[in-house]
């Protein structure tokens, strides 16, 4: 019924949210279709498109074998927009939000899809002028897919301590690691995938809500980690774009020996519990970043997130070897054990220079520097 | 009747303030009114209201009024040329020369194409079209800025209009302190004014604006990050460089500009954090068009109203093939360089003064330079402002239109 492609297991692609910023006072502006046409003849790996306003631009790697390629592929995206950026006098810049910008005066790109959405989310529509790292991972079928998104989905919180880059929202200190987040969950198709055994229990759930009318395709479920049938690959959603290409092409790493490891783990399987806890742990990964306390569902232990992760990164780490991207995962490693995290850099940088417009001007040295 | 003296007398003595009051009252309401029921730019309405009120039309603003209340003017004009100067990315420029040259394009063959039609067409000394193509090598920093923030412009059209906007001004300045030596050349003889004068203009000015930047910066530094403090810091200080320059009987224009521009360019330690003036900075607008306004002369629409159209549709053209011929070089495509030229048609305020200033240094050409300069200027006035929003909101560059 809904048929899944078949994906050479464990690739990577991955698809980057961009701030598109005037360089007078650093406020998002409206950019994407000047640059879209500025790069629409240059030539580079993976693709250049808008998103949802305006202000907003996705870049996307084309299928990577490991590591090395996608960093590679992100280097030389990076390289076009930024030539193309600077003749524009755009600034391009990571973070999960735009710390002072107002949804209000935010523009929808326009295409028929987006003012579908527009027409239908209202200013959520606007609101969603937030900046995300998709990381996709090849599976070999559906069944696997279901059996991965389960899995990973215990990791999510740490997907999100990694990532996290919103610490400011509509110009003022959220307190939040990753205020991002809270974003995303306004929407009503938000949260995770229902605990279904395999695919064929998946695609019979997909049909009840095609039935219900509320969805039409995959696109429509905004869910944390979720299957792609179209490209054979499942798509952790709850990354903030970092402020380095550096760190998002590590991460990518990270999902890949995780992945990895849970296929060589036969004897794993899922377990309801999981969910019961999925919420809460969530929340304290974007409220406290490396700080949280999770739980284990099984053990009803609470651990610190930080130590949960240094711990899984270090298990992790012949795995990722074997894969190609045992320098990314050590220098995910690294940084775990500082607790540093680019929250944490743009908080230090407000700190230092005391205006938001800076923070967000470093925000941009740190992409084009990087 | 002693006991009587703490009455006023009748008539009430009119002050300036009260003066100042209405203009700012009946300009705002005419434009607003304008607005709402022609769909037309507000400053369109702010000039009309200026024209309404001045000599051109009811003479309720005479005009030894009007020349008291200049000085409003030239200061509100300080304000704009330093909110231009502030467009002056020289960083932009020096990555992308292809965008310096358009700007340099679009000003000479402006000006080469203004002075042909004047001097072969319509027989004007060469001396009086040279000054007047000078003049027309700029457009109206005022209206652009204007025009942009009143439809919250965001994008390539608008971004390239200002910046070549400050480009073209900066040339028109250069053309006129090249063409004043000449001038004392032929009416005051001289060759030691001739080389000094230009330079005295040009390098002091800048020494001026570079006084003036620094100054701004140090108190911006000292007053903090606070947008509100410091657009104080930047009223006090234009004022202050304004009242400089016409005392030291350097240009307004090059130093005002120039004081933008170095705020802007050498600010390494980012202190200085005003871009534009918000809402408190329309007022300024308001009585500079007002006033622009009511000096313009409709009389001489009927006198050279001829040649005011061809100085239009000339300078128009020069603009035109300027931008459109550098357009691929610099990443525009044409549709969007022609609403770039579109929306370099407003000349204001500036176009004024500078016929004034020129004129009052040289009254023996005043007549035949004002009266085509200000004929096109009081055309202009109408349909730049028209022009410019046009081109902005066909590029799809105007955002929504909040209040």
């Amino acid at each position: 019924m809904l048929e899944f492609k078949t994906s050479e297991p464990l690739t990577l692609g991955v698809e980057l949210e961009l701030q598109l910023v005037n360089t007078r006072d650093y406020n998002l502006t409206r950019g994407a279709s000047d640059l879209l046409a500025a790069v629409a003849k240059a030539k580079h790996p993976g693709e250049i498109k808008p998103e949802i306003t305006e202000s907003m631009i996705e870049v996307c790697t084309s299928v990577c074998g490991g590591y090395a390629q996608v960093r590679a592929e992100l280097d030389a995206i990076r390289q076009v927009l930024g030539d193309a950026a600077a003749k524009l006098n755009l600034g391009v810049a990571g973070g999960g939000t735009h710390p002072f910008q107002k949804w209000s005066e935010r523009r929808i790109y326009d295409t028929p899809r987006f003012q579908r959405v527009s027409e239908l989310y209202g200013y959520l529509a606007k609101q969603f002028t937030v900046f995300g790292q998709h990381i996709h991972v090849g599976v070999r079928s559906g069944d696997e897919a279901v059996r991965l998104t389960h899995g990973l989905a215990r990791y999510m919180p740490h997907f999100i301590a990694l990532s996290a880059s919103s610490p400011f929202s509509l110009g003022a200190d959220t307190q939040f690691d990753s205020s991002r987040l809270n974003v995303v969950n306004a929407f009503p198709l938000a949260g995770c995938m229902p605990f279904v055994r395999d695919w064929e229990e998946f695609e019979i759930y997909f049909g009840e809500m095609r039935g219900f009318g509320i969805v039409e395709s995959m696109k429509d479920f905004y869910w944390d980690i979720r299957p792609k049938p179209e490209y054979g690959t499942i798509e952790i959603r709850v990354c903030d774009t970092p402020l380095t290409v550096a760190r998002a092409a590590e991460l990518a790493a990270y999902a890949q020996a995780l992945a990895a490891s849970l296929r060589d783990d036969l004897a794993w399987s899922p377990h309801p519990s999981l969910y019961q806890v999925y919420s809460y742990n969530r929340f304290q990964a974007c409220r406290f970043g490396f700080g949280a306390t999770v739980v284990d569902p099984l053990t009803r232990e609470h651990v610190p997130l930080g130590d949960e992760i240094v711990a899984t990164l270090t298990r992790c780490l012949p795995r990722a070897e074997r894969l190609g991207g045992g320098e990314a995962v050590a220098a995910l490693l690294k940084a775990a054990a500082a607790r540093a995290n680019d929250a944490r850099t743009l908080r230090e940088v407000l700190e230092k220079r005391g205006s938001l417009p800076d923070v967000v001007r470093a925000a941009c040295a740190a992409w084009t520097g990087s | 009747m002693d006991n009587l003296a703490f009455l006023p007398q009748w008539p009430p003595l009119i002050n300036q303030m009260i003066w100042v009051g209405v203009l700012l009252a009946v300009g705002v309401a005419g434009g607003e009114a304008v607005q709402r029921l022609l769909r037309l730019p507000r400053i369109t309405g702010y000039a009309a209201t200026g024209l309404v009120l001045g000599p051109s039309g009811l003479a309720l603003i005479g005009q030894p009024l009007l020349d008291e209340l200049t000085v409003f003017a030239d200061l509100a004009l300080g304000l704009v040329l330093f909110e231009l100067g502030q467009r002056l990315d020289l960083a932009w420029l020096r990555r992308s020369p292809s965008l310096a040259l358009m700007g340099v394009a679009e000003a000479l063959l402006a000006g080469v194409l203004v002075f042909f039609v004047l001097n072969y067409y319509f027989g004007q000394a060469a001396l009086v079209a040279a000054v007047a193509a000078a003049i027309a090598m700029s457009t109206s920093p005022a209206v652009l800025i204007r025009v942009a923030a009143d439809l919250h412009a965001e994008g390539q059209v608008t971004e390239r209009a200002l910046i070549l906007t400050a480009i073209n001004s900066v040339i028109a300045f250069l053309a006129l302190t090249v063409l004043i030596p000449w001038l004392h050349l032929e009416y005051r003889g001289g060759w030691v004014t001739m080389l000094v004068q230009p330079l005295y203009l040009i390098a002091g000015s800048l020494v001026l604006a570079l006084a003036a930047a620094q100054a701004t910066l140090k108190l911006a530094q000292l007053v903090g990050k606070h947008a509100g403090r410091q657009f104080i810091v930047v009223i006090a200080v234009v004022v202050l460089t304004v009242g400089a320059a016409v005392a030291l009987k350097l240009s307004v224009l090059l130093a005002l500009l120039a004081m933008g521009a170095m705020v802007r360019n050498a600010d390494r330690a980012h202190r200085f954090i005003v871009v534009d003036f918000g809402d408190a900075g329309q007022l300024f607008y308001v009585i500079l068009f007002v006033i622009t306004g009511a000096r313009l002369d409709l009389g001489l629409v009927a006198t050279a109203g001829a040649a005011g159209l061809a100085f239009v549709l000339a300078r128009f053209a020069g603009k035109a093939l300027g931008v459109l011929a550098l357009a691929p070089l610099a990443g525009l495509k044409l549709r969007q360089a022609g609403l770039v030229a579109l929306a370099l048609m407003p000349m204001s305020g500036l176009a004024v003064v500078l016929v004034h200033e020129t004129a009052t240094l040289y009254p023996e050409i005043r007549a035949a330079v004002a009266s085509v300069v200000l004929a096109g200027v009081v055309i202009l006035e109408l349909v730049g402002p028209i022009a410019t929003q046009f081109a902005i909101r066909r590029a799809g560059e105007a955002g929504a239109e909040q209040g």
